[in-house]
């Protein structure tokens, strides 16, 4: 969009002296007797976040003769009309003038549905200059909330306004110190930590300069290994699996009994995965921005995010939604990271039909009356179940008491449209205590993680993509199968009436076996492993 | 009587069984459900003799509907199928001990073949001695939980059943045709292919590939793929969440769900 940045002041216009204003006989009096401006405005610009975009707001103040009032028009809702009682009070408590006429304050573009208190800030320096007389300096926009004495307070959602504002020409931007370290994360973007609109008006009059945050650019780190696969014992088939879905980032369900430690084993995951991009790392920290739940001062989490939803959420709960603002739901918390969704048979079918838009295009589009809002929601997923409704199948302490109608209904729900999407099943006894016992023969997930970084290198060089994005054309140019890999393929498919999706999520895992491997063609021991990794199997 | 969801020892002993009962002229009743009903049905018709299907629903409703080829074939080869509920009554929990009543009133001796711990299985065991009928019970592998159920009836007094003579000398009808130990039916494939794999899998007691790696000393991906070449050639199958080693020829390998047996 377009948008006018700075000054748009229509006439100077003499500045009264502090806590007085001019007095005006009536609308047209300057221009009758040639000594005041009939309006004067300014212009200010903030930022409105709706999703994970900003869109920059103009907002202009309209200073008039007439019956004193303050007047917020531009689409502004409820909770930005409150801004006006903020606004006067802060202004006031801050020692500034506040003009004692007609004053209007336009949002501009009107169209845009104005939410929150960030714009707070924006319209208490507009009226603040309007009333001085001055100007807002071009390419500056100011952005927090106002408490009644004037003090700059946090607003969600800065750093997708900072980053907005910077692709829009914004160079100076002031938010509240606590937000600082959030707005300092776009790069070629000034930032004062703003401590209250008082100070604001000084700096920007030159009375009281405040100095630049001085955060730096920000550092690609390393996340932490939160949980380490050293730790797991046994369980060599889902080790094994951890690591295959790590490195052709695929979808992966755990079977087993109550206690056999799928938990442990999904939560290990993150840490297999390569350290995040200065790119994922902000994605993932927009996302935080707008739930309000960056950390002040260090906004950048390099750690890999693993949500674990209880079974009894809601479909806002999991893909984004609520009420009046649509909030990021779990998919997006999950962006970059694990989505562990335990007990999956518990789930409601409409919740886990909403996985599919994310699960397919790595994002979630929320349809509001304000318009669609998009999340990223590029997450890994990791499922776990019971193999029947008791859940003792597995576990040789009890035996299973389920009816074969009951397992057979479990497994029905079960294979789905989720599961459908998962590439890698694998089973997850419980582990016999002399295992437990047993000295940890596990290797550590760095070691682990090198390999599923040179198989991800491997891919990415060859086709672009990880091997879980591979469809099938993809599959048959990128994925060549050795003959006797290819005959057990059909083999398999035709003994098991595997339809075209099971053949080809097992030639896709093939593929990830093989690029572990060093990348060469796919042999027949890739297939008989991919294989031994299908469970859930849809009739054709 | 027994499990409705056996090992594969335990349908493999309840099919020899009822065959070999049948050769000596014994008429086999049984409940018409999966697993040991099913396969005491079907070892029956394959040794050529009659045998009684008493169902726990009305008489034009075959439940469960995976058995309604069996029905069939029991009606074809000359047997009876049996309800004392009126026609159209559907599958109900209640009616099922009822039916098992019933069984056991039929029969002259009844034969648990896998039973877990508090299973139905041994409340129609009770049934059946208060009615004055011979209980027996044939063993299992100590590490199955079917077995419990059969070891406490052993414990407490019931007849072992090791082959079909031990059956039918309980019956005072002594026969010579029968060999002992009970020989595996028909189609059971001893196959040494897999070479020390099989060795490690048990027809009982399903086996996690992790842990058969761990038993050869073998990487995991290895073993993975030697299972599942195993399985495509019908010699192991997924169960209970593990593999188990395929004793008699498969009924074609269809769709194994979740990996429970
Ligand atoms: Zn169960």
């Amino acid at each position: 969009m377009a948008c006018l940045v700075g000054p748009i002041v229509g006439t100077r216009w003499p500045a009264g002296k502090r806590g007085r204003s001019p007095v005006f006989i009536g609308g047209v009096a300057g221009a009758v007797f040639g000594l005041y401006p009939a309006a004067v405005v300014a212009s200010v610009l903030g930022c409105q976040v709706h999703g994970l975009e900003g869109h920059p707001v103009e907002v202009q103040v309209d200073v008039s003769a007439g019956v004193p009032g303050f007047f917020l028009v531009g689409l502004a809702t409820g909770s930005v009309r409150e801004a006006r009682e903020r606004v006067r009070a802060a202004i006031r408590n801050s020692g500034l003038p506040f003009p004692l006429r007609r004053l209007t304050v336009n949002l501009a573009p009107a169209e845009l549905r104005k939410e929150g208190s960030g714009l707070d800030l924006a319209i208490a320096v507009g009226v603040s200059l309007a009333a001085l007389g001055r100007s807002s300096p071009p390419g500056t926009a100011f952005l927090g909330e106002l408490a009644l004495n004037g003090q700059v307070r946090h607003v969600d959602g800065v750093l997708v306004a900072a980053r907005s504002l910077a692709r829009h020409g914004v160079r100076d931007l002031f938010v509240a110190a606590s937000d600082a370290a959030e707005a300092a994360l776009v790069e070629r973007l000034r930032v004062f930590a703003a401590p209250s609109l008082a100070a604001v008006v000084a700096h920007l009059g030159g009375e009281a300069p405040i100095p630049p945050y001085a955060g730096g650019p920000p550092r690609v780190e390393e996340g932490a290994v939160e949980h380490d696969l050293a730790e797991v014992g046994g369980q060599e088939a889902a080790r094994r699996a951890l690591e295959v879905a790590a490195a052709g980032r695929h979808h992966l369900l755990l079977c087993g009994p109550p206690g056999a430690g799928k938990t442990m084993l999904a939560r290990c995951l993150p840490g297999l995965l390569p350290p995040m991009t200065l790119e994922e790392a902000l994605e993932l920290a927009e996302v935080r921005s707008v739930l309000g739940e960056l950390p002040a001062g260090r906004p950048l989490d390099w750690t890999r995010p693993f949500r674990a939803p209880h079974h009894s959420i809601s479909t806002a709960g999991l893909v984004g939604g609520g009420s009046r603002l649509a909030v990021p739901g779990e998919v997006s918390r999950a962006t970059r990271g694990v989505l562990f969704l335990d007990e999956l048979a518990e789930f409601q079918p409409v919740v886990l039909q909403a996985l599919r838009q994310p699960l397919e295009e790595g994002r979630v589009v929320i349809t509001r009356s304000g318009g669609p809002v998009t999340y990223p929601a590029h997450f890994q997923l990791v499922a776990a179940t019971n193999l029947c409704p008791c859940g003792w199948t597995g576990d040789d302490r009890r035996p299973c008491r389920c009816t074969p109608g009951a397992v057979q209904a479990y497994q029905r729900a079960l294979s789905g449209p989720i599961t459908d999407r998962i590439d890698l099943q694998v089973t997850v006894p419980r582990t016999p205590p002399e295992v437990l016992g047993r000295e940890a023969s596990g290797e550590p997930s760095r070691t682990v993680r090198a390999r599923v970084e040179r198989a991800r290198r491997v891919q990415l060089e060859r086709q672009g993509v990880l091997n879980a994005g591979l469809r099938a054309a993809d599959l048959r140019r990128w994925a060549p199968l050795r003959p006797a890999a290819r005959a057990a393929l059909e083999r398999w498919a035709e003994a098991r009436g595997l339809t075209g999706r099971g053949f080809h999520r097992a030639w896709r895992v093939a593929r990830t076996l093989a690029d572990l491997d060093g990348g060469g063609p796919i042999g027949e021991e890739h297939v008989l492993e991919a294989l031994g990794y299908r469970l859930l199997e849809r009739a054709a | 009587m027994g499990a409705r969801r056996p090992t594969p020892y335990g349908e493999a002993v309840a099919e020899r069984l009822a065959m070999d009962l049948v050769r000596a002229g014994v008429v086999v009743v049984s409940g018409l459900a999966l697993g040991i009903d099913a396969a005491a049905h079907e070892g029956a018709l394959a040794g050529g003799g009659l045998t009684v299907a008493v169902l726990g629903t009305g008489i034009d409703v075959v439940y469960p509907a995976a058995n309604a080829g069996l029905a069939a074939r029991i009606l074809a080869a000359g047997g009876t199928l049996l309800s004392q509920f009126p026609d159209g009554t559907p599958p109900r929990r209640g009616n099922f001990p009822r039916r098992n009543w019933t069984m056991a009133a039929l029969s002259d001796l009844v034969v648990v073949v896998e039973a877990a711990e508090g299973s139905g299985a041994l409340i129609t065991a009770d049934a059946a001695l208060s009615l004055n009928r011979t209980v027996m019970a044939v063993p299992g592998s100590v590490f199955s939980a079917l077995s419990v159920g059969c070891h406490q009836l052993l414990r407490d007094g019931a007849g072992l059943v090791q082959n079909a003579r031990d059956v039918l000398a309980e019956l005072q009808s002594p026969s010579a045709v029968l060999d002992d130990p009970m020989r595996l039916p028909e189609g059971a494939a001893a196959a040494p292919a897999g070479g020390g794999l099989l060795r490690h899998l048990s027809d009982v007691h399903p086996v996690d590939p992790g842990e058969l790696a761990r038993r050869l000393g073998l990487p995991l991906p290895e073993v993975l793929a030697r299972l599942t070449r195993l399985e495509l050639e019908g010699a192991v199958r997924r169960g209970g969440g593990g593999y188990l080693r395929v004793q008699r020829r498969t009924r074609g390998c269809g769709m194994h769900g979740a990996g429970a047996g």
